[in-house]
């Protein structure tokens, strides 16, 4: 029996012999990866255990298990765990730490003792961010944008959030930072930038978008607890500072957040749709090229958060106008995976049935994040649960489902096992179903004045409620369910061979599965593109010993 | 260590070899690494500028006058003292370099050296200003009492007393990572063959620098017209 | 490394020639309110630091000798910073409603209290 990368494993300090601390010290970017997986995940279901106890709340109008300002600290602790501790390193930590150096045929990242030491930074930032909850006066409640003059003046414990917000957003810089440097430099010999595969180039992209604008909410949250705790006054109006202004400065980080959120999701789309549709993916360098444009244009768009802010006339116009254009990108993108698909041999496996139901969950985001970048319709839906609609289609439906078809597509890479390909279906319908209907529902709401974050609401709004309470429970169901297929699958599952998929791309090519500690046995030249087929047949064929073409 | 690392080497179809380049030994790699860090560096504090310039813009003449009121004695020694200090800094690795490792040493002791003095000279500052009651949490600096400062200058001296604080923050984790680069070099670590670790400190010690060129004439001399010169 | 193609004096002298220009540029820093440019202040402030910042970053940090990619990004992070200021920019200098606005039509913190009342009569409502 060959060895796996759960067999041994590289250390930070030492040699340890216990499997715990082997685990707890390894700079291993496989095995970081899981334990990111194994935290971020925790984390979602308590976000989304929030959110139940929220819908709960809301089923009828009036106080049903908690008061107004509970309210207002839930949907601040959802939101905080949802954005910084479970999408922001998303796909990145789990996906792009297992599988990024593998795709380009690499033995670890550029610094891996830097990607121990991050994991552990991220570890320290939840946990101030979850202490906040038993401490002084309970969690937040200023909502997870933290806007001045509230955020100033409310009792509760916001100075430790925004601390947590700035430790997590260094452990966010310091991935960057290390996958920038491990795509410019480990790239296997023959592999030039227009060689890689598109997940990777989600996460170039990604990756500099982690560098260049964290930092400026870094700042902005320095700002911020200097603001609550020294009284500077920046964004004071008693002493003629300028609420305005931190959201302009929270936007410009967190508009682009979201493209750091979106562009790794689409480069697992791009890798899966080649794969299950046994045919070269159609324009590869535009959706190269897109993923570095929406990386580029999100940074110049954050205004149209800040259309009901009070913000210049001229100012809202021109972000109206800069914001049609990051939707051209992605539209493209779009365009080319159903190119890809047209007359492919379609395999409508479970990451594939994943990858198709996001291509119409997040259509729906995407355009009607186009409706509200207009000036004059974004003044009645601001604030309104259309706009909540709006970013859950997004991020949940375009993210994380792309995340859930991530882990169905690589599970056998990183496990060695397979799952039952009915239970998975079934759980992605759960999902899927449970999903629409209790979004959409929202958007009809929203358009009719349901205002978010609120605790009470009139009774117009009542079914609306109910049906997305209905929805929820299948949702939540189809997301339990599908996290049981999985874990079941690694625990009892068969075993899945080398490359069940018959994918091209490099992460497959391991002499073992799950793959050895040091990767590849030795490292391919690569001659040859990422996405070659033919005739339904993958083109490209190695000695897994040896890592020769044999084809 | 890293030091021992053999390359792998990957051999195309036609025979021809080429050399792999591992994450260990990766001299450009780290150099990357770290500018691509000190980038971000750049961004907090760009940021701080751009808030500062918002209100430069709102409240002109406040800014004048309070910064006016500053000492721009203690601040241009300060500035001086930096300069030196890097300086020194690009000195010592370019005794590094060259192999003496002795002089590499006292040249990093001179730049810790200077730094301290920077720091004394900032705490001068801070104290008499605190004396003139104008500190943070002090009543020139909070709105609604007989002492308030007009609301430009409240915001100047709150951004100030800020960036000066983050900016000296960075100078006392300078110290501490010289002192440690001076571990480093005696136990035979960093080498003149071997310094990337020497080299990314100096460009650090230069970013404090760079920042602090900035710093320095938005604080204290965009009011120096004002009252003729210096305190 | 880069610049082991020179002598150890060269590279001496050259970061000697550095310091006395950084050092005549802070000179210049410090007569320049009171002897020339005196109504552009902050505009000839911010160049002579640029200057300066240049000389370091070319000089005293070797970008002079690095390959394209650093020198790239330290430019196009520029002209991001510049970007996000002319925006702001573009926000602050249209600002509405500047007499309603407490921050910018009250002065003083004193004038908390009664510019307070008449802001609030008058929503500012389109």
């Amino acid at each position: 029996m060959s060895k796996t990368y759960f067999d041994e494993t590289h250390c930070a300090i030492g040699h340890p012999k216990s499997t715990f601390m082997q685990w707890m010290l390894t700079i291993d970017h496989k095995r970081i990866g899981l334990m990111y997986a194994a935290v971020m995940f925790t984390f979602f279901f308590i976000a989304v255990a929030t959110a139940m106890a929220m819908r709960i709340e809301l089923f009828a109008p009036g106080a049903q298990i908690m008061d107004g300002d509970t309210f207002n600290q839930a949907f601040t602790l959802h939101g905080v765990i949802m954005v910084f501790l479970f999408i922001i390193p998303g796909i990145p930590a789990i996906f792009g730490n297992i599988v990024m150096p593998l795709m380009i045929g690499a033995k670890d990242v550029s610094f891996p003792r830097l990607n121990w030491f991050t994991f552990w930074l991220y570890i320290f930032g939840c946990i101030i961010a979850v202490s906040s909850l038993w401490v002084g006066n309970g969690f937040a409640d200023t909502g997870w944008t933290f806007y001045a003059p509230y955020s100033l003046n409310t009792g509760t414990n916001v100075i430790m959030t925004l601390v947590a917000a700035f430790v997590l957003g260094m452990a966010s810089i310091l991935t960057g930072l290390n996958f920038l440097v491990t795509i410019h430099r480990l790239r296997a010999p023959g592999m030039g930038f227009f060689k890689m595969p598109l997940f990777v180039w989600g996460i170039y992209a990604t990756a500099w978008i982690q560098l260049l604008a964290t930092p400026v909410v870094g700042i902005t949250l320095v700002l911020a607890i200097m603001e609550k705790y020294f009284g500077i006054g920046i964004f004071d109006p008693s002493k003629g500072g300028d609420p305005v202004l931190f959201q302009h400065l929270f936007w410009i980080y967190s508009h682009p957040a979201v493209y750091l959120m979106i562009l790794p999701a689409f480069g697992i789309m791009s890798e899966i749709i080649p794969v299950f549709s046994r045919r070269e993916i159609f324009g590869y360098r535009t959706i190269a090229l897109s993923s570095a444009s929406i990386a580029g244009i999100g940074y110049i768009v954050w205004g149209h958060h800040l259309y009901t802010s009070g913000m210049a006339d001229i100012a809202k116009v021109v972000f109206s106008f800069l914001t049609f254009f990051v939707a051209v990108p992605t539209g493209i993108k779009f365009y080319d995976w159903i190119a890809t698909m047209y007359k492919g041999k379609i395999i409508l496996s479970t990451p594939m049935l994943w990858a198709l139901g996001t291509i119409v969950t997040f259509a729906i985001g995407g355009l009607t994040g186009v409706t509200i970048a207009m000036v004059g319709v974004d003044i009645h839906l601001q604030d309104t649960y259309y706009t909540v609609a709006h970013f859950h289609y997004a991020i949940l439906g375009g993210v994380v489902f792309l995340l859930f078809a991530g882990m169905h597509y690589w599970f056998p890479l990183v496990t060695g096992k397979m799952y039952s390909e009915t239970k998975a279906k079934i759980a992605f319908w759960m999902n899927f179903i449970g999903f629409n209907v209790l979004w959409f529902p929202m958007f009809i709401a929203g358009y009719y004045g349901m205002p978010r974050r609120y605790f009470d609401y009139l009774p117009e709004f009542e079914v609306y409620h109910q049906i997305s309470f209905v929805g929820a429970v299948i949702f939540i169901s189809g997301l339990l369910y599908m996290f049981y297929v999985l874990i079941q699958a690694w625990r009892k599952g068969e075993d899945a061979g080398l490359n069940p998929w018959n994918a091209t791309t490099l992460e497959w090519h391991m002499p073992t599965s799950p793959p050895p500690l040091e990767n590849h046995s030795k490292v391919p030249y690569v001659d040859f593109d990422p996405y070659e087929y033919e005739n339904g047949k993958a083109k490209v064929e190695f000695d897994l010993e040896t890592m020769k073409r044999i084809d | 260590m890293g030091h021992e690392y053999v390359p792998e080497i990957a051999v195309d179809r036609e025979g021809q070899e080429h050399k792999v380049q591992g994450w260990q030994d990766d001299l450009y790699g780290a150099k990357l690494g770290f500018w691509l860090f000190m980038f971000t560096e750049v961004l907090m504090f760009g940021a701080m500028f751009m808030a500062l310039t918002y209100y430069f813009t709102l409240h002109h003449d406040d800014f004048l006058i309070a910064s006016s009121s500053l000492n721009r004695v203690l601040g241009g020694t300060n500035t001086v003292v930096l300069l030196f200090s890097a300086l020194t800094m690009g000195l010592g690795l370019l005794k590094m370099r060259h192999g003496d490792v002795k002089g590499a040493k006292l040249m990093i002791w001179a730049t810790i050296l200077l730094a301290l003095v920077f720091l004394g000279i900032k705490a001068v500052e801070w104290t008499a200003e605190y004396h003139h009651g104008v500190f943070l949490g002090l009543d020139a600096l909070q709105a609604g009492n007989e002492h308030s400062k007009p609301f430009g200058q409240i915001l100047f001296f709150g951004m100030y007393f800020t960036m000066t604080g983050i900016h000296g923050f960075h100078i006392i984790i300078g110290i501490g990572i010289m002192l440690w680069l001076l571990k480093r070099i005696n136990a035979g670590k960093v080498t003149p063959k071997h310094h990337i670790l020497h080299f990314n400190i100096a460009l650090y010690w230069d970013l404090v620098h760079l920042i602090w060129v900035f710093v320095f004439p938005y604080y204290y001399m965009i009011g120096a017209g004002l009252t003729g010169g210096a305190h | 490394m880069a610049n082991t193609t020179k002598t150890y004096k060269e590279e001496q002298a050259g970061y000697f020639k550095v310091l006395a220009g950084l050092l005549l540029l802070t000179a210049l820093t410090f007569i320049q309110p009171t002897m020339f440019m005196e109504s552009a202040t902050f505009t000839v402030q911010m160049l002579i630091g640029t200057v300066k910042a240049w000389l370091i970053l070319m000089y005293y940090m070797h970008l002079k000798g690095e390959k394209l990619i650093i020198t790239f990004t330290y430019f196009s992070l520029f002209i991001v910073l510049v970007f996000f200021v002319i925006v702001i920019g573009v926000d602050v200098a249209n600002i509405q409603f500047a007499e309603l606005n407490h921050i910018t039509s009250g002065d003083t913190a004193h004038a908390v209290s009664e510019t307070h009342g008449a802001a609030h009569a008058e929503p500012a409502h389109h």
